[in-house]
């Protein structure tokens, strides 16, 4: 699976420049960490990967191919998922039909043949809810199948969105702030999944704020502030770098 | 039983028109699109057929073939500006485009009779056919609706950021959901037109906008079965209320906001998300119980 790379991305919104230079490798089969203090910037580099804002400078290549100035549908298309920092489910629909949305990049029916080929396209639906089960499975959620996902609890809401995501089959899957809100119990089986899906090839960003999950988990973190990568490295390494501390505890 | 038929089937042939509107307007908000067009396509499709089969002499066949494509043409057209803008906006530009058929229809005396509109156009579709074409159109909505595109129509509806992030290209879906539109709204209205013997501009106007609005938030968005039922209700009201005849149209809003406020997904719909909830919370239940049962082991 191809690796995700940002060249020397910039976005200026007005005159304040939200991200500046930022330049970040997500490799496949491994978690890379992005962390740092509240409005550093770190949704805004989720959203200039996904292609929801355009790209004042620099690029995005996943692969050869620039990805960077792609509308937001043809990148997700392309491989690209994301989970949401504040949840976005589709409340009305099931937990099933939430995850089953997820294949959509997947699906080989279009209008013609899901009228006239009307079989095909329930058999292909029939596939999709299956697959849909096994990752409820996956999560330990089986018995919310039909539940309105409206309805479920904060935790589980957040893992029908991974599970949304997963759905995709992405290359690289963008996490913002999967486990907050839950404890450490239900934040390291998450965490375990990571690891799982790292190791089946896809290539993870994570996005936290709890420091002592990030350093468990990834191999490499990058910390933003201000918009500006001030430290990359092995999560000892960012931990002690004076400039980190300064931008998370203020310096005295 | 035949003098029940006789007396009713103009009636039905009248609830058959309005549930193919009803779909007209179901899908296009099915995906999202707060379009209020129907009635404007109908117009088209209807004043089509009228002028081919009166003034030129054309079978129904392709006179309403001819109404349907020109209502897709227009769904298109109307989509390009339209895909672009959002709720209450595309609700103001569809009333405009709305007012702007019935202006074109005054207008054009020579073609359309004016306010007067066209009489004695022949009855070519009779009520089993309407019915035919009816059935044709529930399945073609039940089919889109179980297939990727009903799926894609569904996520966009609900959150379009989500839609985005899974691939689906907004612009598109809304294009197709005009499309769709577009061609019922003209193939019924091609189909009123070979029915009513006479077809005038008031038919395609603001009431009946309203009206067609009315069989969807009575009935629901989200299915098949909810236009028709909404549609039966609000055909059958003025039936079972003679004395309240004369006050449809404030019987209708009135009816508007006490569904908004209170049932908001419709009859229909809101029937299956109650059933849906109660499952969920026995199945929930079962579910506790088995896990005490084994705790208690």
């Amino acid at each position: 699976m191809p690796s995700l790379v940002l060249d020397r991305v910039s976005k200026r919104f007005g005159g304040i420049d939200a991200v500046s230079n930022v330049s970040i490798e997500i490799p496949e089969s491994c978690i890379t960490g992005l962390i740092g203090p509240n409005g550093a910037g770190k949704t805004t580099v989720v959203n200039l990967i996904t292609g929801m804002h355009n790209l004042t400078s620099g690029q995005i290549l996943l692969g050869d191919i620039d990805i960077g100035r792609a509308p937001a549908h043809e990148t997700a298309r392309s491989g690209v998922s994301r989970t949401f920092q504040n949840i976005r489910l589709l409340a009305e629909a099931s937990v099933l039909d939430n995850v089953v949305a997820g294949f959509h990049r997947l699906e080989s029916s279009s209008l013609i043949s899901g009228i006239f080929g009307f079989a095909t396209s329930l058999r292909e639906s029939r596939t999709f809810r299956e697959r849909g089960r096994e990752l409820l499975a996956r999560f330990k959620m089986e018995r919310f199948v039909d539940h309105p996902a409206g309805c479920l609890s904060y935790g589980h809401q957040r893992r029908v969105e991974m599970m949304r995501a997963l759905a995709m089959e992405p290359k690289i899957l963008l996490l913002d702030e999967p486990v907050a809100g839950m404890n450490d119990v239900e934040a390291y089986e998450l965490g375990d999944i990571f690891c799982e899906l790292a190791l089946s090839g896809i290539g993870l960003l994570l996005i936290e704020h709890n420091i002592r999950f990030v350093t468990k988990l990834c191999e490499h973190v990058h910390v933003l502030d201000a918009g500006k990568i001030i430290s990359s490295g092995s999560p000892a390494h960012v931990m002690h770098d004076p400039a980190v501390v300064a931008a998370y505890l203020g310096t005295a | 039983m035949m003098d029940f038929l006789r007396d009713y089937h103009p009636l039905f042939d009248f609830f058959l028109l309005n549930v193919g509107f009803a779909f007209s307007q179901q899908i296009v908000l099915r995906a999202g699109v707060f379009s209020v067009a129907t009635v404007g396509f109908a117009g088209l499709g209807a004043y089509c057929s009228a002028i081919m089969v009166k003034n030129y002499g054309f079978g129904e066949i392709p006179a309403l073939l001819c109404s349907m494509a020109l209502g897709m043409v227009v769904g298109f057209l109307l989509s390009l500006p339209l895909a672009r803008v959002r709720g209450v906006y595309q609700a103001i530009a569809t009333l405009a485009f709305v007012q702007i058929v019935v202006a074109l229809v005054r207008h054009f005396e020579g073609l359309t009779g004016g306010a007067l509109g066209i009489d004695r156009i022949p009855r070519l579709i009779d009520t089993w056919q309407l019915l035919a074409i009816v059935g044709v159109v529930v399945y073609i909505i039940y089919a889109i609706g179980k297939s990727g595109v009903g799926r894609a129509f569904d996520t966009v509806r609900q959150d379009e950021t989500v839609g985005i992030a899974l691939g689906i290209s907004i612009r598109r879906y809304h294009t197709l959901a005009f499309v769709l539109s577009g061609a019922i709204g003209g193939l019924f209205g091609g189909m009123q037109a070979l029915t009513v013997y006479v077809i005038e501009p008031g038919l395609y106007g603001f009431n009946s906008m309203v009206t067609i609005l009315t069989f969807i938030v009575v009935g629901g968005r989200g299915s098949v079965l909810g236009p028709i039922i909404g549609t039966a209700v609000i055909v059958a009201l003025p039936e079972i209320s003679r004395p309240l005849a004369e006050y449809r149209q404030m019987v209708l809003g009135a009816l508007i906001v006490v569904m908004i406020n209170y049932l908001p997904n419709g009859l229909y719909d809101s029937l299956i998300l109650l059933v849906r909830q109660r499952r969920a919370v026995r199945l929930d239940k079962q579910a506790k119980e088995k896990v005490n049962a084994v705790a208690c082991a």
